[in-house]
């Protein structure tokens, strides 16, 4: 089957750690990847902050990037929620809104491809530890994506989940939210880290890495000892692999 | 009160809120068990979202039809003896009212809760005529009597007083020499009212829904004073927004149970009460009854992008899951109406010159949206007010170079390969130990709360990693 | 006085916003059956069963009585709430089930308005039967009539109100279903339908409930 990565420029930037693991796990399920190279954001950070007409540019070149491929993959809900927008964005633009449908339609989170699309809950990943997984709020409200990655931590040798409480509530990330409204942004993500605290995991997994750099970044600042990891990092824990261990903050 | 209600900077507002620990710890905990309590009141339903999808189709349906339910309606209430009067502004139906009072020579007014007698002024209007004019809401006569304290959420106008400070309020302004339990300050409230209600001579409500086919007014509580405000009084007087209007009492009752529930967890509140003048041979309720339908600009959110605000049955659901009222609360808002659903029509009634920030104030994560009876797109309109606002050019200079700087930047892989090689070396210079200390204005906030990490060399980016694989393959 | 003075200049702004002329006739969207099917097959003494429990959430005593003794379990909970001033509607089922209560007013529409009220305000107990019963929602149905006004069901401080076992249904909907049937074969209805689920009651103090605000203190349903 064959994969074309998209890789978020957070990832590509920040934490290529997150990206290489993906990379790993798909190809050890059997995919053919590629990566086209004229990828380059989503589109969100202005379309969010109000921006239509520039984020357009943004849309129109992903749609271009990914137009020959057959399946587009991501670390991020939110990136693809964003993917699964531009039909409704480009609605009636006869020369976009097909190029939209059809980017939509092939478009799939990371853990939503491995469960829906490939069929696999069971990746063979072990890792020892306890942990609590962060559901961010466009995978599970707007992709509508809440299970596949519970299904596939589950699987997960050696690994206890904690239950998060008031798992359902934003980290105060939301992109330009978090720069525009800092105040607020931060008593949410402090309020987030005392709930991660409680459950005394020591990793957080989320599969969206604006939440983790978000809730990492304070837990450093607070010097809580909480190791954060991408749900890719996770199920790339591997015997036959060499432990990359979590991304830092 | 008006729509406005602080006309302070959002950011003054939201420190304030920030600053306000009992408040926050009062919303924090409500919101945690009105989430449980929704939920569960939801399950037994059967198919939640099935509700939801009817919810949602009455509401559109009767805003696609809103003309035609509307004078039914009247003609419903006036083949009753009723009046009906319809306000074009806030100022037309405040004097309406006032006039049928004046006329009327009441100076008792009793007042069951009702968010559009507070767009519409109506309690200052009537206080200059000359009326003692009360609050019969526990939660709203607590807040009249701490000097007009504006409300803070929806359903529970007092939210943000804990116990002691009405127990002060009551003391000081009533005379009351009780303790601070909400049983015995309840009671107390219940004895004073008590006597309000016998002496109205007009008692003036707001208005779940109308009924169209019936002529008459649906209203849903707890406390049981909005039906002692309709039945005492010889005059009582109904105002509703005009979008608040249903078909059929059988619509009425899909959209009742949405309410309750996404309210506050209940089946059915205790009372629910379809009303309207008094019938021949019945020796209570109003012999005179008015009811006012106000527009006050919903007629130009109606057929515009923004219509399906116009949905909303003022639950409050949308505050109790938001994860920024939770932290500043409904004061911050600014505006009767908080939280996301106030974040949305209060700059569709207000306009962008006071309320241009409560758009902003979201993190676009979506609760509100997904836990709408009526399923209006909540987030998506917030976006589409910032457009509105960019497009206006009301954000600010450096905003809006940023955005255009960004949008250009994610847009163009060459920029985009170019601003990889630079971003390391550049954030170097305001690096300590591999964590950025300093920084553009943009990211002053995001620093001053949490490490941030230095962005990867570029031989070290993914697509530098992608593309040195896909050369190993190839050679 | 002016009456629907502005309505016209109203209603076409409405049409004009909606982009289209007045509509003078509609269509209403048919309501799909949105209750469970496994309500279907459910038996009256199920319904009791579902009250009942709904009941203990709402804070209502339900007492299962029967009209042989129905006089006495009246007349043990007007003792039980501490005696006092009772206040019935002037239904015909009191006489029917031969219930008398020395003392006590009876809702009439000759006695007029203030005599009414002030009857109602100065009962300790109000009794009355409910026109129909809601299992799931623990809700009496009551509709006012010269014989029984809007506000005694909100005065006294303790609300009894007589359910007969047959005329309890599922929920709100089979009711709203009935009134509105009676509304479209223009058959009168009481110009107060009211739907009431136990006493009245209050969060409004750091989100702790009271119970009994400005109605009732205390509701109690005797089922026949």
């Amino acid at each position: 089957m064959k994969v074309s990565i998209f890789s978020t420029c957070l990832v590509d930037l920040m934490t290529p750690d997150v990206g290489i693991a993906m990379v790993e796990v798909l190809e050890r399920l059997g995919c053919e990847i590629d990566f086209p190279a004229s990828q380059v954001c989503c589109g969100q950070p202005t379309y969010n902050s109000g921006y239509l007409k520039d984020s357009k540019l943004a849309m129109q070149n992903m749609m271009l990037a990914f137009e020959h491929s057959d399946y587009v993959v991501g670390p991020s809900g939110s990136c693809i929620a964003m993917f699964h927008e531009y039909p409704k964005i480009f609605k009636g633009d006869p020369q976009w809104e097909l190029k939209a449908v059809a980017l939509k339609e092939k478009s799939y989170e990371f853990t939503q491809f491995i469960v829906k699309v490939l069929g696999v809950t069971d990746v063979g990943a072990s890792l020892e530890g306890t942990a609590t997984y962060h559901r961010s709020c466009h995978m599970t409200r707007l992709l509508g994506e809440k299970e596949t990655p519970y299904q596939l931590l589950e699987q997960v040798k050696g690994l206890q989940l904690e239950p998060l409480k008031n798992s359902d509530n934003c980290c105060g990330f939301g992109g330009t939210f978090s720069v525009k409204m800092p105040e607020i942004s931060e008593q949410m993500v402090d309020e987030k880290c005392g709930c991660i605290k409680d459950t005394g995991a020591d990793i957080l997994i989320s599969a969206d890495m604006g939440c983790l750099l978000n809730i990492g970044g304070r837990l450093s600042r607070k010097g809580e000892p909480v190791r954060i990891m991408h749900i890719a990092e996770v199920l790339n824990q591997h015997q036959s692999v060499v432990s990359r261990g979590g991304s830092r903050t | 009160m008006s729509l406005q209600t602080d006309k302070r900077d959002f950011s003054e507002r939201t420190l304030d809120g920030l600053g306000d620990s009992f408040m926050r710890n009062a919303v924090g905990s409500a919101q945690d068990s009105l989430k449980t309590r929704r939920l569960s009141a939801a399950t037994t339903l059967g198919d939640w979202e099935q509700w939801r999808n009817v919810g949602q189709l009455i509401r559109q349906h009767t805003l696609q039809n809103l003309d035609y339910y509307l004078e039914q309606l009247a003609d419903n209430v006036e083949k009753q003896g009723g009046h009906v009067y319809f306000a074009a502004t806030k100022e037309e139906a405040s004097s309406y009212i006032r006039d049928v009072v004046v006329r009327k020579q009441a100076t008792k007014v009793v007042k069951s809760k009702s968010m559009v007698t507070e767009e519409i002024e109506l309690n200052r209007v009537l206080i200059e005529a000359g009326c003692e004019l009360i609050e019969t809401d526990l939660g709203e006569y607590i807040l009249q009597m701490d000097d007009w304290d504006p409300p803070s959420h929806i359903v529970a106008p007092a939210l943000h007083k804990d116990r002691r400070q009405i127990q002060r309020v009551f003391s000081e302004k009533l005379g009351y020499t009780g303790d601070e339990t909400p049983e015995n300050l309840a009671g107390f409230a219940r004895t004073v009212l008590r006597q309000k209600f016998l002496e109205a001579e007009v008692g003036i409500t707001g208005c779940n829904f109308a009924i169209a086919n019936l002529g008459a007014i649906n209203l849903v509580t707890n406390e049981g004073n909005g039906d002692l405000t309709a039945a005492i009084p010889k005059t009582h007087i109904a105002v509703m927004g005009m979008e608040r209007i249903v078909p059929t009492l059988e619509e009425m009752e899909v959209l009742d149970n949405l309410l309750c529930r996404s309210a506050v967890g209940q089946k059915l509140t205790s009372y629910i009460t379809v009303m309207g003048p008094s019938a021949a041979g019945e020796t209570d309720g109003p012999e005179e009854f008015h009811l006012v339908v106000v527009d006050n600009g919903r007629s130009d959110i109606l057929g515009s992008e923004f219509n399906e605000a116009l949905q909303c049955i003022r639950c409050g659901a949308c505050l109790n899951v938001c994860p920024i009222y939770r932290h500043i609360g409904g004061h911050a808002y600014g505006s009767i109406y908080p939280g996301p659903i106030g974040a949305v029509i209060t700059p569709l009634l207000g306009g962008y010159d006071d309320y241009k920030e409560l758009p902003f104030a979201s993190s676009l994560c979506g609760a509100c949206t997904d836990v709408c009876p009526v399923k209006i797109p909540l987030h998506e309109q917030l976006i589409m007010h910032r457009q509105n606002i960019v497009q206006q050019r009301r954000t600010g200079a450096g905003d809006r170079l940023q955005m255009k700087a960004a949008s250009r930047l994610l847009s163009s892989p060459a920029l985009f390969g170019r601003s990889l090689r630079f971003a390391h070396s550049a954030s170097r210079l305001m690096s300590k130990r591999g964590r950025i200390v300093r920084g553009p204005a943009l990211i002053h906030g995001w620093i001053h709360a949490r490490d941030l990490k230095q962005p990867v060399k570029q031989q070290d980016s993914f697509r530098a990693w992608m593309e040195k694989r896909k050369g190993g393959a190839e050679q | 006085m002016t009456v629907s003075s502005n309505k016209e200049a109203f209603l076409n702004t409405i049409a004009s916003k909606l982009g289209r002329e007045r509509k003078t006739h509609v269509q209403r969207p048919v309501i799909q059956d949105l209750i469970p099917d496994s309500y279907g097959q459910l038996t009256n003494d199920d319904l009791v069963e579902i009250l009942k429990e709904q009941c203990f959430f709402i804070h209502t005593q339900v007492i299962e009585s029967n009209p042989e003794i129905l006089q006495r379990t009246l007349d043990d909970l007007i003792e039980a709430n501490g005696g006092g001033i009772v206040m019935t509607s002037g239904d015909s089922r009191f006489e029917g089930y031969g219930l008398a209560f020395p003392e006590a007013f009876v809702w009439e529409e000759a006695a007029g308005r203030e005599a009414n009220i002030k009857r109602a305000e100065s009962a300790n107990t109000a009794i009355i039967f409910a026109d129909c019963a809601l299992a799931e929602s623990g809700t009496v149905v009551v509709e006012s009539r010269p014989d029984q006004g809007r506000s005694l069901h909100f005065l006294p401080a303790h609300y009894i109100a007589v359910i007969e076992r047959q005329r309890l249904v599922l929920r709100s909907t089979q009711a709203a279903a009935a009134f509105n049937r009676r509304i479209q074969a223009g058959e009168p209805v009481g110009s107060s339908i009211n739907f009431i689920s136990g006493p009245s009651n209050s969060a409004d103090i750091e989100m702790k409930l009271v119970v009994g605000v400005h109605g009732p203190l205390r509701a109690t349903y005797v089922l026949i």
